[in-house]
């Protein structure tokens, strides 16, 4: 199989939904993210985005239970898989890497 | 704030679009977020609510809605195919199914564009809801007395007078001024063309009217005297390629009061009421002396547009004050003795210039009209026909149900609901319509020429109109639906156990509805028939009436002023041709259209005592009566080459009744302007169409010099109106001959009369047909379910004659019937047709005798096929299968 390739928004939100490990649902990524990031993000922009890691098979869903909260809609929650955790390791290994080589350089 | 809910219709949206797996997560989601915002905000809340659901509506996010459906999709062939079979497997009920609605619907398509033509009259004018037209009236009993023509000044005195109108303007078409035809030439030319559509008109006539200018400046046309407009088709046949503005053209030969081309404008559209080509200026005219500020003459088409906002029957309400201002003192300084009883009378309205072509019933302008009459009967004759069509669709598949009541039955076991099957039979009835349209339409557009001659018009089918394919399928599926709505409702109703165990397999549960359909079908029918054989009727007693003169065999001679002072040696020349038997130099011809005029007429000395006498004072030459063939009643005929007869008038009979004259001859009468002897009586002859009773009417000598009428006898017209040609190219070379025939003139007075007949006579073939159709196919279907019942018969020893009385008896009935309810409807309509007419027949039993008998033999006929095949069947053939 063919390496996946993950681009730069799904990547963090991959990061987003390990680092959120088992309480990793849309609004909740949104708000960390946002927090983080600093800047807005659009819902439907991250419903997307985990579409496409679980069709890649980086994280694997599960419904929450019904609340009075929501509009009485279960909350989805993604844990991520064996195969996105080996992702992220790669991507970072390679990050450090690269990283690393990077002369010293005086930026005065 | 829990009370604050998500906007509803973005939230239904994304319910609607949203795959249903993803629902939870995103409506969630997006409900959550909501919820949190809605504490610091709830505008902001719903804004960003909103936008969310907007921007989750992506392809990711959609539902599949063609896997959701697929099942219509599948079952819909499923009815299309099985729709196809069946009209195929019964071709001849399918092709009197489709024919009847195809010839309903192209009669529907024909009559549709003439109603569109008809009501798109005169809506051209840039401020047409502004421009109207003043309608004069004279109270004495019953229905006003209105008429278009007006006084000389009031267009003047309307303008000045009420502040409501912007522009009032006039026109004159009358011929007894000159407007009506002229001879034409550009200046420089020396051969004369022959022009009609001529008329005076001021220049805020035309402004009023908008008519767009291809040249010539708009606000200064018709300004000057002697200037005139002419339309661009006659610019184009004048003055090919060229700018024709300041050109000279000489009419009538008068050379030396050229007219300058002030203006060309754009014709007059053919859905106008007014149609001219040539619009000379009334600026520095006058018709007499003072004639313009003159309230006692009405000659004048007045014009007048209001100002927008204002009110025109508010203005209407105030029109009577012209009568009180200019007309009472006009009509004193006059002497009448009566003057304020005379104003009294007389009233002015309003008429929407958009009302003219079709809503001028009454009033007197001589313009031809259509008539809303006609747009209505036409509009109802459509849609009984389309009726008709859809009656046939009924009962034909009505009839035809017990063939259907199996796969209904089945389909109702393996769990087919009633309103699957209602729409089963809708989209079969869909089908059967759009093909009927398509056939329909086709049947229009090659019938299009031939209505085209029947109604007088000129219309084509409007495919490069936007609205009408879609006009049309839209059309196509009301009436599928319409058609269809009664036979899917009784189809789907059947019971499955019934019908499978075999108990329902006859169509005759509606049995009686199809009867009463058949009723109709024939009654409209019978109506249409018996209307044909009245109006034939009263045409055959028009045009053979006796009408006072003889119209074959006369030559009029058109033109016959350019002769000038030759036209006394040309007609001499004329009477020496040998087959011309007399001729005579007079405009006023027996026959609508040519000259006419109106005089109050007195006894000598009596003029201010009682009533005057209104009448035609036509002046003819002495060989007029001769010439024409009338009959004097009493006295004698003008004298030749007297002077004295100068003082000598014939009166027709109908004068002589009004003045109540015992003994006429040697009587004086008096129109104020001549004063004459009484010598001869006419007797009365028509020289109006029968519509109109004959008025008053007399002959005095005069001169009237733009028609000879020439009476031939020689049996060979061609041979003779060759010699005439010869003789008049002789005299008048720089001018081409224009001749015609006086019994053609007349036969054109009845135009409309005869047009009415033939469109009576399609139509009724129309819904003949039609109806036809429909108990064919009904008489077809009887003897395919009583097939067995015949054989049987047949084998027990029946005659062909018994067999064929079975199957017709039921249907006569109907016809019969149809035949009582039709006899008085019909008649009390023609017996309206027929009150427009003072000359007319009597409507007698024999007409709907022969109407009924007509009907009676045609259903016959149409039965006797299906039967008479039924009775010839082999028995075994039909007994074998059980």
């Amino acid at each position: 199989m063919k390496e996946q390739s993950i681009g730069e928004f799904e990547e963090l939100v991959l990061l987003m939904v390990a680092a959120l490990h088992d309480e990793a649902y849309g609004v909740a990524i949104l708000e960390n993210l946002e927090e983080k990031q600093g800047k807005k993000v659009n819902i439907s922009a991250i419903h997307v985005t985990l579409k496409r890691l679980e069709d890649k098979g980086f994280v694997i869903s599960r419904y929450g239970g019904i609340t009075g909260e929501r509009g009485g809609r279960r909350k989805k929650y993604y844990i991520i898989t064996a195969l996105g955790k080996k992702l992220l390791d790669s991507q970072y290994a390679l990050r450090t890497s690269l990283y690393q080589q990077i002369p010293k350089i005086s930026f005065g | 704030m829990r009370s604050v809910q998500p906007p509803k219709y973005p939230l239904r949206f994304l319910r609607w679009f949203c795959r249903e797996d993803y629902l939870d997560e995103i409506e969630g989601d997006l409900i959550e977020l909501f919820e949190k915002r809605v504490e610091k905000s709830p505008k902001m809340a719903r804004r960003r609510f909103v936008w969310d659901v907007v921007k989750s509506f992506r392809l990711r996010n959609i539902r599949s809605f063609r896997s959701q459906n697929s099942n219509n999709t599948v079952m819909l062939k499923n009815y299309l195919k099985v729709a196809w079979r069946n009209m195929l497997r019964q071709k001849m009920y399918s092709a009197v199914k489709v024919g009847g609605f195809a010839v309903g619907i192209g009669a529907c398509v024909l009559i549709s564009l003439f109603i569109r033509d008809e009501l798109s009259y005169d809506l051209q004018y840039p401020d047409n809801d502004r421009i109207y037209r003043v309608i004069g009236e004279y109270y004495e009993t019953g229905i006003p007395d209105r008429q278009s023509f007006l006084q000389p000044p009031l267009a003047k005195a309307l303008k000045e007078d009420f502040p409501e109108v912007e522009e009032a303007g006039r026109f004159l078409s009358s011929n007894l001024f000159g407007a009506g035809s002229s001879e034409v030439r550009p200046a420089g030319r020396a051969q004369n063309t022959y022009e009609k559509g001529f008329i005076f008109a001021d220049p805020e006539f035309f402004q009023i009217l908008g008519l767009p200018l291809i040249y010539g400046d708009p606000a200064s046309v018709l300004t000057e005297p002697n200037t005139l407009l002419i339309s661009k088709s006659k610019a184009e046949k004048y003055f090919p390629g060229e700018n024709p503005l300041g050109k000279a053209i000489i009419l009538n030969n008068n050379t030396g009061n050229p007219y300058k081309i002030d203006g060309v404008f754009e014709d007059f559209p053919k859905n106008s009421h007014l149609r001219y080509d040539f619009i000379r200026t009334l600026r520095g005219m006058e018709f007499g002396k003072g004639e313009q500020y003159f309230w006692g003459s009405n000659n004048y088409h007045t014009y007048i547009k209001i100002r927008a906002g204002s009110d025109a029957s508010k203005l209407e309400g105030k029109l009577s004050d012209i009568t009180d201002k200019y007309i009472l003192p006009a009509l004193k300084a006059g002497g009448q003795p009566n003057a304020e009883e005379i104003a009294g009378r007389i009233g002015f309205k309003l008429q929407p210039v958009a009302d003219i072509h079709l809503r001028s019933e009454g009033i007197k302008d001589r313009l031809s009209h259509g008539d809303i009459r006609f747009v209505w009967i036409f509009g109802a004759v459509a849609a009984f026909i389309l009726l008709l069509a859809a009656i046939n669709f009924i009962n034909l598949s009505t009839a035809k149900s017990a063939n259907r009541a199996k796969e209904v039955g089945l389909r109702k076991t393996l769990g087919s609901q009633s309103s699957n099957l209602i729409s089963q039979f809708l989209t079969e009835s869909l089908l059967f319509s759009f093909f009927s349209f398509m056939i329909g339409v086709l049947l229009a557009t090659v019938l299009l020429p031939y209505f085209n001659e029947l109604s007088g018009k000129a219309l084509t089918m409007p495919w490069a109109d936007w609205q009408f394919i879609p006009l049309l399928l839209a059309a196509a599926v009301v009436v599928g639906l319409l058609a269809g709505i009664y036979p899917a409702f009784y189809l789907s109703a059947f019971k499955p156990a019934a019908v499978l165990k075999g108990s329902v397999s006859r169509g005759t549960r509606s049995s009686r509805l199809r009867g009463g359909l058949v009723i109709f079908q024939f009654a409209t029918s019978i109506i249409l028939i018996a209307g044909t054989f009245i109006i034939y009727r009263q045409m055959e007693f028009i045009l053979n009436q006796k009408i006072g003169f003889d119209k074959e065999q006369v030559l009029l001679i058109q033109g016959s002023n350019s002769l000038g002072d030759n036209a006394a040696t040309f007609k001499n020349e004329l009477l020496r041709l040998p087959d011309v038997k007399s001729a005579t130099v007079s405009d006023y011809l027996p026959v609508s259209g040519t000259k006419r005029n109106s005089n109050g007429f007195y006894e000598e000395g009596k003029t201010s005592e009682g009533e005057a006498v209104y009448g035609q004072i036509w002046r003819v030459d002495p060989d007029y009566v001769r010439t024409m063939g009338m009959k004097m009643a009493e006295g004698r005929d003008f004298f030749d080459q007297m002077p004295s007869e100068s003082q000598s008038v014939i009166i027709n009979q109908t004068m002589a009744k009004q003045f109540g004259f015992e003994e006429p001859l040697g009587e004086r009468i008096t129109n104020g302007g001549g004063t004459w002897n009484v010598v001869g009586v006419l007797e009365d002859f028509h020289y109006e169409s029968m519509k109109e009773e004959i008025q008053p009417l007399c002959l005095v000598l005069g001169n009237s010099p733009q028609t000879i009428a020439v009476k031939v006898t020689s049996s060979d017209m061609a041979s003779t109106t060759k010699a005439v040609t010869a003789l008049w190219d002789e005299f008048v070379p720089q001018q081409p001959i224009r001749y015609s025939f006086l019994d053609e003139s007349y036969a054109r007075m009845y135009d409309d009369l005869q047009r009415t007949g033939s469109v009576f006579t399609t139509f009724a073939i129309l819904a003949v047909l039609v109806a036809c159709l429909g108990l064919f196919g009904l008489s077809a279907f009887v003897v395919e379910q009583r097939g067995k019942e015949i054989s049987i018969r047949k084998v027990l020893g029946a005659g062909l004659g018994s067999i064929f009385r079975l199957v017709s008896i039921d249907f006569l009935q109907l016809v019969v019937v149809a035949f009582i309810i039709a006899t008085p409807i019909s008649w009390y309509f023609m017996e309206r047709w027929l009150e427009d007419y003072i000359y007319r027949i009597d409507i007698t039993w024999d007409v709907f005798a022969l109407a009924g008998l007509l009907s009676v033999a045609i259903a016959l006929i149409t039965i006797s096929s299906e039967s008479v095949k039924a009775a010839f069947i082999n028995p075994v053939k039909k007994l074998r299968s059980e």
